[in-house]
């Protein structure tokens, strides 16, 4: 009778569909952009006569799909090219900060140009933080897939792994990983990278020989989320993940709580897939914005603010029954307030 | 010293063994260790390439070269579009205009050498292959009597004169820049 509403924020809990469909466009342009890239250096040969009967088959259906969008299809289909680790956009080169980083550290020099493509990824981290890891990383779909294949096996009664370890550990694998580019002066951490990995693999597997040694390493860490820890990979190993948190550790765009109409039904605790609890209020720097909590809220306590700072111990939710009981008083007061008014 | 001597022997066999395939690096591609260390492994020079030349090492050759792009000339050599400099974020591959002076200028991927044993026109037998395939040609290859060629100063190691020669194995192959200045061997 006396719920206030400080804003309407039921509209945010539909980000969380528009974020799956992000996701799943993200995916599948890492699977059709190389397959456009063979289309290409088809058209460029000029020998269609000469393809084999698969291969025609292919320029066939890529052209039927394109044609009505592109005149030139050797350059027009260049717009987007790349991947999730380095790409460009309309003739805009952007690149993961850990792939910038990493140079940096390999090369110990900087070269201003590639710092340059970083630019607009490390301001959208600043503002909205750790946004690629729930919005584009392709990896993350897969990761969020294999969450629900564990609920899935948990109903068939099948033990999948709930080990907690420290979030610290990703910083410690940034540094070493770091270290490592310095030390063999390559950028290694690109192959210990989800997004870095699937990008480059799903490449080699369309238009290269197949998928290589990457692969193999991320069914270890979708195994590793299975067997050892929730979400584990993002949650304790991931470098660019570590580097993406320090960045947006002062986002300005954060998910707060509002403890007027919070009930504290720990749905939204339940379903943060990296184990947060913003029942109360700790977001933190590991919050990717993925609004997955937002979307459960059944009572739309949760939404976007423009703050620098979470709002820490907001304390129990004011409909949760505990609240209700212990603030009896003061709830008769406030009820009789809005009456008034 | 001479226990030393078989460790030496097995780091130089370890060294040889990492470099026993010979490979080109892209068009524009900076000095090998220094490429290397510029390389993100993003994979686009390879997905922008025309001719699809370009591959990706594994672990074939050693772990700092895990998913840097190749070239193996003698099965798909480079064109000299010059699209992979243009697409390079990281400026591993240094962006090259594709004109005769900037090529020669700009690009050292390693240079052909002619081996007269094999090739069919130093023994008798006319043929010029290499320098039809020559994208150039009387600049990176020349060829005298009986379509003898002689490789000049200009030759970028682009490979088609390897892709082309009709020899089995090949009279003419490019022997990589980084290879010649012994600097990573």
């Amino acid at each position: 009778m006396t719920r206030q509403t400080i804003d309407s924020a039921s509209g945010w809990r539909h980000l969380n569909k528009v974020r799956w469909l992000t996701l799943v466009l993200v995916f599948a342009l890492l699977i059709i952009l190389p397959f456009f890239h063979v289309y290409q250096t088809y058209v460029a040969a000029h020998a269609y006569d000469l393809l084999a009967p698969g291969e025609r088959k292919l320029y066939d259906i890529i052209e039927t799909l394109t044609a009505p969008f592109v005149d030139d299809p050797s350059r027009d289909l260049d717009v987007i090219k790349g991947n999730t680790w380095s790409g460009r956009l309309f003739g805009v080169k952007m690149s993961d900060p850990l792939a910038v980083a990493g140079q940096m550290a390999a090369g110990r020099n900087v070269y201003n140009p590639f710092l340059l493509t970083a630019l607009f990824p490390v301001v959208a981290t600043l503002i909205f933080g750790r946004f690629f890891c729930g919005w584009l990383c392709p990896a993350n779909l897969l990761y969020e897939l294999n969450t629900n294949l564990r609920i899935l096996l948990g109903r068939f009664g099948v033990r999948t792994g709930r080990r907690c370890l420290d979030p610290k550990l990703k910083y410690i694998v940034l540094g070493v990983g770091l270290l490592i580019c310095g030390i063999s002066g390559s950028v290694l951490v690109a192959a210990v990278y989800p997004p870095a990995i699937l990008g480059r693999e799903l490449y080699y597997a369309v238009a290269q020989r197949g998928m290589g040694v990457g692969a193999l390493f991320f069914v270890a860490t979708v195994l590793f989320d299975l067997l050892v820890a929730r979400r584990g990979f993002c949650r304790y190993l991931c470098p660019g993940g570590a580097l993406y948190s320090l960045l947006g550790r002062f986002r300005v765009l954060r998910i707060q709580r509002n403890v007027v109409t919070c009930n504290d039904c720990t749905k939204c605790n339940s379903v943060c897939e990296f184990g947060l609890n913003p029942l109360r209020d700790d977001f933190g720097q590991e919050c990717n914005n993925c609004t997955a909590c937002i979307a459960v809220c059944p009572v739309d306590a949760l939404g976007f603010r423009w703050r620098i700072t979470d709002t820490p111990n907001q304390g129990p939710g004011h409909e949760s029954p505990r609240y209700r009981r212990d603030h009896k008083d003061k709830r008769q007061v406030f009820g009789n307030a809005n009456s008034k008014a | 010293m001479t226990a030393m001597a078989p460790a030496t022997s097995t780091a130089v066999q370890a060294r040889t063994k990492r470099n026993g395939q010979r490979y080109l690096r892209p068009p524009g591609a900076l000095p090998e260790s220094e490429f290397v260390s510029r390389c993100i492994h993003c994979g686009q020079c390879g997905e922008v390439c025309p001719n699809r030349c370009i591959n990706y090492f594994g672990f074939e050759n050693g772990l700092t070269s895990l998913d840097t792009p190749y070239i193996t000339p003698r099965e798909k050599a480079c064109i000299l579009c010059m699209k992979c400099g243009e697409v390079c974020p990281s400026g591993a591959i240094q962006p090259v205009r594709r004109t005769i002076p900037a090529i020669t200028e700009g690009v050292r991927m390693g240079r052909a050498q002619v081996d007269k044993q094999l090739c069919l026109s130093y023994q008798g037998k006319t043929c010029g292959v290499c320098y039809r395939a020559c994208p150039l040609p009387d600049l990176a290859l020349r060829v005298g009597m009986l379509e003898q060629p002689e490789v000049l100063d200009a030759c970028v190691g682009c490979g088609l004169c390897e892709r082309s020669c009709i020899q089995m194995p090949q009279a003419i192959r490019i022997i990589p820049a980084h290879t010649q200045t012994g600097e990573v061997l």
